[in-house]
């Protein structure tokens, strides 16, 4: 037990980034439940205003700062980064202990804002002024919470980055590397760069509340945009924090799967991870089309947030690519996989109307945005966090899942969100407006609403049954084989199932003609 | 690429004291700070304190020991880690500094009504202060690659005072603005300046724990060369820092 909680291994830090991570995904869902059972019909069914608030807050928060994040940059990059680059531990095996207890004691302070007198009702974005000057909330537990996930994500950051630096195993060279491996390269440096801006814009919300200041107060001085442009300024590269490490799940997965060398991997890492790095420092005003903003940073950030489908597209490319002339095997990470073709799909083309300053005049503070950013950023970065439990489970546990209930659930799944959001983006376009508890001014939505309300109750089945797969699976599944997808990638090839303290018997040494997506050889 | 690869496990290996820093700061800062501000029982805040501050002291001690005491194994990434943890560092500087144009180039009158005159002298004597203890500070280091560790205490103990002084200069100055009801809410020119200046101040106290966290183990004479190097680089790093402040809040 003691080598548990006061653990330093990534291996069994990574699984407490998993506990953690899936104790939050569900605590949230349960949020999303309650919230779609709301509005199952006008009028106030069982939840009062008051209430809705703090839950959507703490569904927004939670889903994207304790579960997406975490899940995809503490737990996958903490369980595999040292394995796929032959590496005995990361670079500050004390330090990466502390980023984990910190994200930790953030999901209690989230989950202590459910029971504290005047929860915090801000929204994930804490917007100013309502956040700090009109709401009753307390909104230092939102403050605090970032403060928390964020140095934890940055002590992640240099960690990592110094741990691909250093600590790649003899003669495995940069061009050698796994394609996630690059793509969680890519979301620490954003981390890196961009969280400390997060972090003043909350300070600066905590000091108007608590300590009178006059940053966001127009009248003694400050600016109410000033707040909008801070938080964006980190919070739209997070989407790239969760897209990116996503994609290299997808990659991983498929070239496993297919058996299949990377499609263009140069192209793709330059042109695409690093590519999605620069230019998405610069497109965040397309958040605040309608708040007010000149317009010539409106247009270059129109044409920059258009230019941001070239890097992407790159990375659909090799995703696309590496299925050519492959020999698929569909395992249940590899239908996980297909299906965020489709969520990526409709979710990118969503987002081309809302990149157009005029046509989100009309879109804006709709329906539409919430179902598209559910699809490209929610459901394909949920999606890609299932695949990796599914598709490194006999790894981390040494026993299998049982593969047909992971195909039934991913199908339920998928066809309970295709359900929940279709009918958002019609009324959406039609004018229902997000965030309302009560839309009794809108009848004509009831419907759409109810139907969105049965996809939630499915998506609510299926996760359940994915959660009991893999509990009964750890613990009553049978011995998995050594290498159960025939990969060729060292956490593979050259450990044992789970791998034990080091990792490595011996670590590996590395030719240069030996890469991890190469199959012709194999 | 190869080094530190010379080391494999075989158990797993544990600590204590990350979980126990993580549990004082949980308790003293958001426990601690929305008990006394949000809810106004200041009893429950000294509670929260008083549970946190002794967990973090133990945390970063014990840290501070386990390091000291495996310094042969740390591989020294650290002089790489530091710099990329500075660059983070840098950038909330910058957006502190982003707010702080915002506020001034966005307003017809600078400094706005309320805003007493702000000597210069004071800043001054500061750069003065800090300047010279990253010289002595480093004085000190070269002492110690030289071998002499009385040498190295004795420039690391000027180094510290003169990093206290500079934390004096700051906490005489605000005394007196804010005896002349210059608070942090009077106005924009208030609230950037002590928002920017104490945030600065905040890392100068953050060097000056690391600076006793050298110093403990140096005078029952174990050294930790990375140690000794990352907090000189933090050190220097805070003074860098500093020309922006006073350029930009002083003398502008």
């Amino acid at each position: 037990m003691k080598e548990w909680i006061f653990t330093t291994d990534h291996k069994r830090i990574g699984i407490l980034y998993l506990v953690g991570s899936i104790a939050a995904f569900a605590v949230a869902g349960l949020m999303a439940l309650g919230i779609r059972v709301e509005l199952m019909a006008p009028g106030t069914q069982f939840i009062e205003p008051d209430i809705y608030n703090v839950m959507l807050y703490f569904h927004g928060a939670a889903m994207i700062l304790a579960f997406l994040i975490p899940g995809l940059t503490g737990f996958l990059a903490n369980y595999l980064i040292p394995l796929m680059i032959g590496a005995h531990d990361v670079a500050f095996p004390r330090i990466n202990a502390f980023s984990v207890w910190l994200f930790w004691f953030a999901i209690v302070l989230a989950l202590l804002s459910l029971a504290i007198p005047n929860p915090p009702d801000i929204m994930w974005t804490g917007y100013v002024p309502y956040s700090s000057q009109y709401s009753s909330g307390n909104s230092s537990f939102y403050v605090f919470t970032v403060h928390m996930l964020g140095f934890s994500s940055i002590l992640g950051a240099v960690n990592f980055l110094c741990t691909v630096i250093f600590m790649r195993a003899p003669g495995l060279g940069w061009m050698q590397l796994n394609f996630f491996v690059w793509t969680i390269l890519g979301a620490f440096v954003i981390q890196l760069i961009f969280i400390p801006v997060l972090a003043a814009a909350v300070t600066l919300l905590l000091f108007d509340k608590y300590f009178g200041t006059a940053f966001f107060v127009p009248d003694k001085g400050g600016d109410v945009l000033l707040y909008q442009n801070l938080f964006w300024f980190y919070s739209h590269p997070a989407v790239y924090v969760i897209l990116l490490p996503a994609i290299g799940v997808f990659m991983d997965v498929i070239s496993t799967m297919a058996r299949n060398q990377v499609f263009n991997y140069k192209v793709a890492v330059f042109g695409g991870v690093w590519g999605v790095v620069l230019l998405g420092s610069d497109v965040w005003v397309h958040h605040l089309y309608t708040s007010g903003m000149a317009d010539w940073i409106r247009i270059g950030m129109m044409v920059t947030t258009l230019l941001i489908s070239i890097p992407v597209g790159l990375l659909i490319i090799s995703l696309v690519g590496t299925l050519y002339r492959g020999s698929i095997q569909f395992s249940t990470a590899m239908w996980y996989t297909a299906a965020s073709f489709w969520l990526i799909l409709i979710g990118g083309l969503t987002g081309i109307p809302l990149a157009m300053t005029s046509l989100t005049l009309h879109l804006a503070e709709t329906y539409f945005v919430m179902a598209h950013f559910h699809f490209i950023m929610g459901i394909t970065a949920t999606f890609a966090v299932f695949a990796g439990v599914y598709h490194w489970f006999p790894k981390m546990t040494g026993k299998m899942y049982n593969e047909s209930l992971g195909k039934l659930a991913m199908t339920l799944n998928f066809i309970g969100v295709n359900l929940i959001f279709w009918p958002l983006f019609v009324i959406g376009v039609e004018g229902m407006p997000r965030r309302y508890q009560d839309y009794q001014m809108f009848p004509q939505f009831e419907v759409s609403q109810w139907w969105s309300t049965i996809g939630a109750v499915i998506v609510a089945l299926s996760t359940i049954l994915m959660i009991w797969n893999w509990i009964s699976g750890a613990i009553w599944g049978p011995k998995a084989p050594a290498n159960p997808w025939g990969s060729v990638s060292l956490e593979w090839t050259h450990t044992q199932s789970p791998p034990g303290p080091g990792n490595f018997k011996e670590i590996p040494k590395i030719s240069p003609d030996w890469h991890p997506h190469e199959y012709s050889k194999a | 690429m190869a080094e530190g690869h010379g080391h494999v496990e075989h158990h797993w290996e544990y600590s204590y004291y990350p979980l126990i820093a993580v549990a004082g700061i949980f308790f003293a800062l958001p426990l601690g700070f929305a008990s006394y501000f949000e809810y106004g029982n200041s009893m429950l805040a000294t509670i929260f304190l008083g549970i946190g501050v002794p967990l973090i002291v133990i945390g970063v001690a014990g840290w501070t020991a386990e390091g000291v005491a495996n310094a042969h194994r740390e591989p020294g990434y650290a002089m790489t880690g530091l710099p990329i943890f500075i660059v983070s560092e840098t950038m909330i500087f910058l957006s502190l500094f982003a707010s702080y144009w915002m506020l001034r180039l966005t307003t017809e009158v600078w400094p706005p009504a309320g805003t007493p005159e702000i000597g210069l002298t004071i800043p001054l004597i500061m750069t003065v202060i800090l300047v010279s203890s990253s010289f002595t500070y480093h004085a000190g280091e070269l002492k110690l690659e030289a071998g002499d560790m009385g040498g190295f205490k004795t420039w690391l103990l000027i180094t510290m005072v003169l990093g206290a002084a500079f934390v004096g200069c700051t906490v005489y100055e605000y005394s007196h603005l804010i005896h002349e009801g210059f608070v942090f809410g009077t106005n924009a020119k208030s609230t950037a300046f002590y928002s920017i200046t104490g945030f600065h101040a905040s890392h100068v106290t953050a060097g000056l724990g690391i600076f006793i966290a050298v110093l403990i183990p140096a005078l029952a004479g174990k050294v930790s060369h990375t140690l000794v190097k990352g907090a000189g680089l933090y050190w220097h790093f805070v003074d860098v820092i500093w020309f922006f402040v006073v350029s930009q809040i002083y003398f502008w």
